[in-house]
């Protein structure tokens, strides 16, 4: 690659060397901070109170709490379904489709769609949050046009329905991301394959399901592990929208987390909620590194 | 050739549908900020007015924007800076060990906020750092995984060459740097800048356990607050404030969409 006897570079090795200084300081200290999650999820350190002072060591309690109370299980198996339904069917397939359908078709169509779709992903999660909660209330653009012409009696949805409801706002808020990483995949899929394919008589579907597929799957691979690590610890839009509610209908690991760790103030409890957090992304993230090294 | 135009024609049909469902949910974003009287009701407004905007610009709102454009851009900029100082030496140097460590970034890059978020809160409790500016260092040390990751794949692109050619018309390593490296990879550090400012415009979490007074809120958690409350709430003021935190976001993106997309590819395909 780049050789070592560079003039400008070996004469200017302490500056260089200088310069690296603050970026290796602020990664040895988010490694420093990972550890540190792992020895307080080994105490019983509290937010406030004398436990925030005077706390000790109380082995692997934390991690016997998480699988023997009621709470851990219950959030994780939320996540899953959320990530399954948010991240999984609702983006990357709905983004996938659009990519491939717009593909082909006139410019300004595809720029308005563009358009509409980023506006969603570009929103500010809050404001995202602020604007289905009001979409799904009582009064609410849902049911103005689908409950109330009809005489019934107006539902609130994000009480009744709450986790379909978060479900449904992740998929509008981040399918965008997908459709650009797919369009961008699809785009470097060469012309005369899916010319060729058309000639020997295939449909649109076997163009798209036998022939695009197949060459683009290390994106969609790698598109999928993405948001499933980004949704499993996506935690604005569900805690703005419910706060975990009703009940812990919607309580993922990320709310779990927070509830646990600033709202009742256990944060030697939250760190060993964090620990199981970091330990799954690290599952997943070794099998993204695998897809890496892996010749395409 | 009849039966593709009718499916073109349902295709498009189906797609505008489409587009139509998805912006809906703005109607009544848009109908409560420019109602003047607004109740947080889906109708259509007797009168229009600027009323709302005026007040989502003054007083504590007003504050609040500038507490989200300091954390924003100060993130942007302290990331940009640190990540440049460090990748334009990781991607020129053969230092021992530079493999390991850019794995080392790769996994990093994938590590959740929230796996680190009771640490963050004490090291920041500790030094004193529960405001503004402690957010902004929480959230460029979470950043800079993916910056230097990617600003290092930018400066791979510059070719060598002409860094050698200007030294031998006698630049200094600052000359090279300034006037050929990064003029070169400016969609690149544009797209880094972009995504640190928006990232840490729209941030939530590390901003509703680092502020500690209503003084110190950005809009992200100014809104939460708001919209949490129970009783007489103000739907219009609400609404327009939404619009305008959400403003730059989406405003800084439609303006370097053209250096967005070619880094796009880049952002997400490869690590």
């Amino acid at each position: 690659m780049k050789n070592q006897a560079n003039p400008w570079l070996t004469s200017n090795l302490l500056v260089l060397g200088l310069g690296m200084l603050p970026a290796a300081l602020l990664i040895a200290a988010l490694l420093y901070f990972t550890a540190w999650a792992f020895a307080f999820s080994f105490t019983d350190l509290a937010l406030v109170g004398t436990k925030a002072v005077d706390w000790s060591w109380v082995g692997f309690q934390n991690f016997e709490r998480l699988f023997t109370r009621r709470g851990f299980l219950e959030s994780l198996w939320t996540t899953v379904i959320f990530v399954f339904f948010s991240a999984l069917v609702g983006q990357s397939v709905l983004g996938f489709l659009l990519a491939a359908t717009l593909r082909g078709t006139a410019s300004r169509l595809k720029s308005v769609i563009e358009v509409c779709i980023m506006l969603g992903w570009l929103l500010p999660d809050i404001v995202a949050a602020f604007l289905w909660s009001a979409t799904t209330s009582q009064t609410g653009l849902i049911n103005a046009i689908f409950v109330r012409p009809f005489g019934l009696p107006p539902i609130n949805f994000i009480n009744d329905y709450a986790l379909p409801i978060v479900i449904i706002a992740n998929i509008w808020k981040g399918t965008a991301w997908s459709y650009l990483l797919f369009s961008a995949a699809l785009d470097s899929v060469s012309r005369e394959v899916v010319e060729a394919a058309k000639v020997d008589g295939a449909t649109p579907f076997q163009r798209i399901w036998l022939v695009q597929l197949p060459i683009i799957r290390p994106h969609i691979a790698t598109n999928m592990l993405f948001i499933t690590i980004w949704t499993f610890t996506y935690f604005p839009l569900i805690y703005a929208m419910t706060g975990g509610g009703p009940g812990r209908q919607t309580e993922t690991l990320a709310v779990f987390l927070y509830n646990q760790s600033f709202a009742r103030g256990n944060l030697g409890f939250g760190s060993a909620i964090s620990v199981a957090m970091l330990v799954i992304v690290g599952l997943l993230s070794l099998v993204y590194l695998r897809m890496l090294r892996e010749p395409k | 050739m009849e039966s593709n135009a009718t499916t073109s024609r349902l295709t498009a049909i189906a797609l505008s549908f489409m587009a139509v469902i998805w912006v809906s949910p703005f109607s009544w974003l848009i109908l409560n900020a420019f109602n003047p009287m607004s109740t947080g009701q889906l109708e259509i407004p007797k009168s229009i007015g600027l009323d709302n905007f005026a007040l989502a610009v003054s007083g504590n709102a007003g504050r609040q924007f500038l507490n989200s454009l300091l954390i924003a851009a100060g993130t942007a900029t302290l990331s940009v800076v640190v990540g440049i100082s460090a990748a334009y030496p990781l991607s020129r140097l053969r230092i021992p060990g530079r493999n390991a460590f850019l794995w080392t970034l790769v996994l990093l890059r994938m590590l959740p906020s929230a796996g680190v978020l009771v640490p963050l809160y004490f090291a920041a409790q500790r030094g004193g750092l529960l405001n503004q500016f402690g957010v902004i260092i929480a959230l460029t040390i979470l950043n800079l995984p993916f910056t230097l990751l990617l600003l290092k794949n930018f400066f791979d692109t510059v070719p060598i060459e002409l860094e050698e050619a200007a030294y031998v018309e006698g630049a200094t390593l600052f000359q090279i740097v300034t006037r050929i490296v990064l003029p070169m990879s400016r969609a690149g550090i544009a797209v880094v800048w972009f995504f640190s400012f928006t990232g840490a415009w729209n941030e939530f979490l590390l901003p509703l356990i680092f502020s500690r007074v209503q003084d110190g809120f950005p809009m992200s958690v100014g809104l939460y607050a708001a919209f949490g409350q129970q009783g007489a709430i103000n739907y219009g003021f609400l609404t327009a404030f939404s619009i305008i935190y959400a403003a730059p976001a989406v405003g800084v993106y439609f303006l370097l969409r053209r250096n967005m997309n070619t880094g796009f590819a880049g952002v997400g395909v490869k690590g």
